[in-house]
């Protein structure tokens, strides 16, 4: 027996209707089902620990002793501003900023645009070269450069012993040269930043040289003129990428000096300040601060510099 | 559900119970974790022998467990194990460990002696000084294992070449220098390294012409030592004096550092950070066959293996007549924060027992215990067949060198830190034109104003 259905089954049947999810709606599920992965890992290991240490930085907690944690509200940001090592690690790391972003932004641009020469033979093999050094792990790439650099038996000091050179500069051991040293090490990095110019480079419309060439343009203004406008959204993001860099620069002095940053503090930069007082000290409370004083400094030369990307960097297609 | 399904399902929990069953297997033992990495222990033969007894141990009972964590490197394993301790997850055991790395810890270790009672384990072994050198506040913290007096490594086949003769091989001997019969003191060592260090053109520091910007050839080097041992070498003193309420540094600790300049800036004998970095002395200073003399505790003979020429061991010299040896020592801790103090105690017992006499060779460490000491001399003297000296090594643990020169202060970390920084100024090119006096007073200062920042 089939029953009929009464008229108010019926009214409910229209009253909660079967809801159609469109396809948007099914993409955007899947799609947040497939990023939950990360997202999940993030928030576990990258939020959490982050919203940690800000609480960490309000505290005491020393790493051996967790259990004897106390509240010292503002004392780690006052203490901060008094430390002279603090001070003077902040002064090494905007120093050593100042002498190598020029070079981390200009080579790239300058590799690139002699890899892009159309009179360059053999760009494949150059492009190979410039590029290879980056995929050396770091370690390794920094042993290298201590032996290339030392100053008794370098090849560096050894080549210019024989060009005359009577007492060629003591790369590592002296305060004035190691910054000079480390931004020579640094050229090693920049096969990424010139591969990503480069590809930005040959995306230059040829119409633009021809339009310049056709107003009287020689190679130099188009440079100026064409070349550097069009590519200018690739120097941005290298440069947002060269300021995190330094900011979180470490790995190279921590090693090169064997955790030391001397001769005479030339190469202790702020990381290493704050990797000494978290962890070798484990000060987890002051490291915390140092690690949210850094972490507001990129944030705001990131901001500066976005402000300012307005004025000078150019998008085809507006903003 | 069709046959096929229910198949598929059973085969997917049997699939997933397997492992769950094998670890309730594993969990009926009760779990005991070494840690390793903050002395001596990280290096690839060391492994192999370390696990080696880890299976050994396992093999031989059923009731425990032992899991071993080796740190990646030295340089990592502080971090590894402060990191282990805050997140609740502390090893059972940890060591080999000296004085500098326990001290870096320093209220995390048990007192052993409640333990030492509930097994009877036989203190007496051991002589008393050693024991008492673990006797803290806190209690009985460690049980001696493995001692590394230091000694005067030398490359015999260098003396040869220059026609000198070795140094002495006992204390109280005197050692004869061009002719002359003299006391054997650092002041003879400084004369006598400066002999045996040569430039590119052949010529000592005491020739006219010598170049101190080619020298191929050292006479001496405190290797891979930490600032207070070398100055222990002039005389034991703690850093803080509890009864003053402050930081001295004593005057043979400031003349051990007006030596060491010396050597380093003037007389040449000992090679500063450059030489100590550039391929002349790798893959160390002494092994690179480049240094006749090195000041160095026991367990160098861990890594001299690549050295080509002859060696021996000598006396390290005396200081105003007393001799002064800086002496590390390791063991094995238990820590405060282990869930299983008791299995904890009978692994150590293993590894100060049964296990002893293999870790010991493959740590370089001389027996604490004396009934072990004669085993360990006849294995080093099948190892190292140019070295004849080996009587020394006892003989060294006489003069251990007191305080200990890892001995604790307040703030412990940041003060060692300092030390070495003030070392890597000295032996950096900055120590060139360093004011050695300011720069002493104010190691001085500091260390004083890191003491009490921690005493407030």
């Amino acid at each position: 027996m089939t029953s009929v259905p009464t008229p108010l089954r019926a009214e409910r049947a229209i009253a909660r209707p079967r809801r159609e999810v469109s396809i948007y709606e099914q993409q955007k599920r899947w799609g947040w089902i497939f990023l939950s992965p990360w997202l999940i890992g993030f928030f576990i290991f990258t939020f959490v620990p982050i919203v940690a240490s800000l609480i960490f930085s309000f505290t005491d907690f020393y790493l051996t002793r967790p259990n004897e944690i106390k509240f010292v509200g503002l004392n780690n940001w006052i203490k901060l501003f008094n430390d002279p090592l603090a001070i003077n690690a902040l002064r090494v790391t905007f120093g050593f900023a100042i002498l190598s972003l020029p070079v981390a932004i200009a080579l790239p641009v300058l590799l690139a645009s002699l890899l892009n020469s159309k009179y360059l033979i053999g760009k494949p093999f150059f492009r190979l070269l410039f590029y290879l050094p980056y995929m050396v792990p770091a370690i390794s790439g920094i042993f290298i450069w201590q032996a290339f650099l030392n100053g008794q038996t370098g090849w560096l000091n050894r080549l210019l012993r024989l060009m005359g050179v009577v007492e060629p500069p003591n790369w590592l051991g002296h305060e004035f040269w190691i910054a000079p040293a480390m931004v020579l090490m640094g050229v090693w990095g920049v096969g990424n930043a010139m591969l990503i110019t480069l590809a930005t480079l040959q995306g230059v419309p040829q119409e633009l040289y021809d339009a310049a060439k056709v107003d009287g343009a020689d190679a130099v203004t188009a440079f100026f003129k064409v070349t550097l406008p069009m590519i200018s959204p690739v120097i941005f993001y290298n440069l947002i990428l060269s300021v995190i860099g330094l900011l979180q620069f470490f790995v190279v002095p921590y090693v090169l000096t064997r955790g030391t940053g001397n001769p005479n503090g030339a190469a202790y930069f702020f990381n290493m300040h704050l990797y000494r007082t978290a962890f070798l000290f484990q000060d987890m409370g002051y490291g915390a601060t140092m690690a949210w004083f850094i972490f507001l400094i990129a944030i705001g030369l990131t901001v500066i510099l976005f402000t300012t990307s307005r004025r000078w960097v150019y998008y085809a297609g507006g903003e | 559900m069709s046959r096929k399904a229910l198949l598929i399902l059973f085969l997917v929990a049997v699939i997933a119970l397997v492992p769950a069953l094998s670890n309730v297997k594993a969990q009926s033992r009760t779990v005991v974790t070494w840690f390793v990495g903050i002395g001596t222990g990280s290096q690839p033969a060391q492994i192999e022998v370390q696990n080696r007894a880890v299976e050994k141990f396992n093999a031989s009972q059923n009731e425990i467990e032992l899991k071993i964590n080796i740190a990646a490197s030295f340089e990592t394993a502080y971090d590894v194990l402060a990191t282990l301790i805050a997140s609740g997850d502390a090893p059972d055991i940890v060591g080999p460990v000296g004085f500098l790395g326990a001290n870096s810890f320093a209220d995390a270790w048990l007192d052993l002696q409640p333990l030492v009672e509930k097994y009877n384990y036989d203190l007496t072994q051991f002589p008393e000084s050693l024991v008492n050198l673990y006797r803290t506040e806190e209690g009985l913290v460690g049980i001696p294992f493995a001692v590394f007096p230091s000694l005067i490594f030398y490359n015999k086949d260098l003396f040869d070449e220059a026609e000198l003769p070795y140094p002495p091989a006992n204390f109280n001997e005197p050692y004869v220098l061009n002719g002359e019969e003299r006391e054997w003191n650092w002041e003879t060592l400084a004369d006598l390294a400066v002999e045996l260090t040569v430039d590119a053109n052949g010529l000592t520091p005491n020739d006219p012409g010598f170049d101190p910007n080619q020298i191929r050839q050292f006479g001496f080097i405190q290797q891979w030592a930490l600032l207070r041992a070398e100055l222990t070498t002039f005389g034991g003193h703690p850093v803080y004096d509890a009864e003053l309420g402050k930081v001295v540094l004593p005057d043979y600790w400031r003349e051990q550092l007006r030596w060491t300049h010396d050597g380093l800036w003037k007389r040449y004998f000992i090679p500063n950070a450059t030489y100590e970095g550039s391929e002349l002395l790798q893959p160390s200073a002494f092994a690179s066959g480049n240094v006749a003399m090195a000041r160095v505790p026991l367990w160098y003979t861990c890594c001299i293996g690549d050295l080509k020429s002859n060696w021996d061991l000598a006396v390290v010299p005396s200081y105003k007549g007393q001799y002064h040896v800086p002496t590390d020592a390791d063991t094995f801790r238990i820590t405060k924060a282990s869930k299983n103090p008791d299995a904890a105690f009978k692994v150590l017992m293993y590894l100060l027992g049964e296990a002893a006499p293999e870790l010991l060779l493959t740590y370089g460490g001389y027996p604490a215990r004396p009934d072990l000491q004669e085993a360990a001399t006849k294995l080093r003297q099948e190892s190292f067949p140019s070295v004849t000296n080996w009587d020394i090594v006892p003989a060294s643990l006489e003069y251990a060198a007191s305080p200990h020169h890892e001995s604790f202060f307040p703030n412990f970390p940041k003060g060692i830190q300092r030390f070495a920084d003030f070392r890597s100024q000295l032996y950096g090119d900055t120590g060139k034109t360093m004011d050695l006096e300011a720069e002493i007073n104010k190691l001085e200062a500091d260390l004083q104003a890191i003491v009490a920042e921690a005493l407030r």
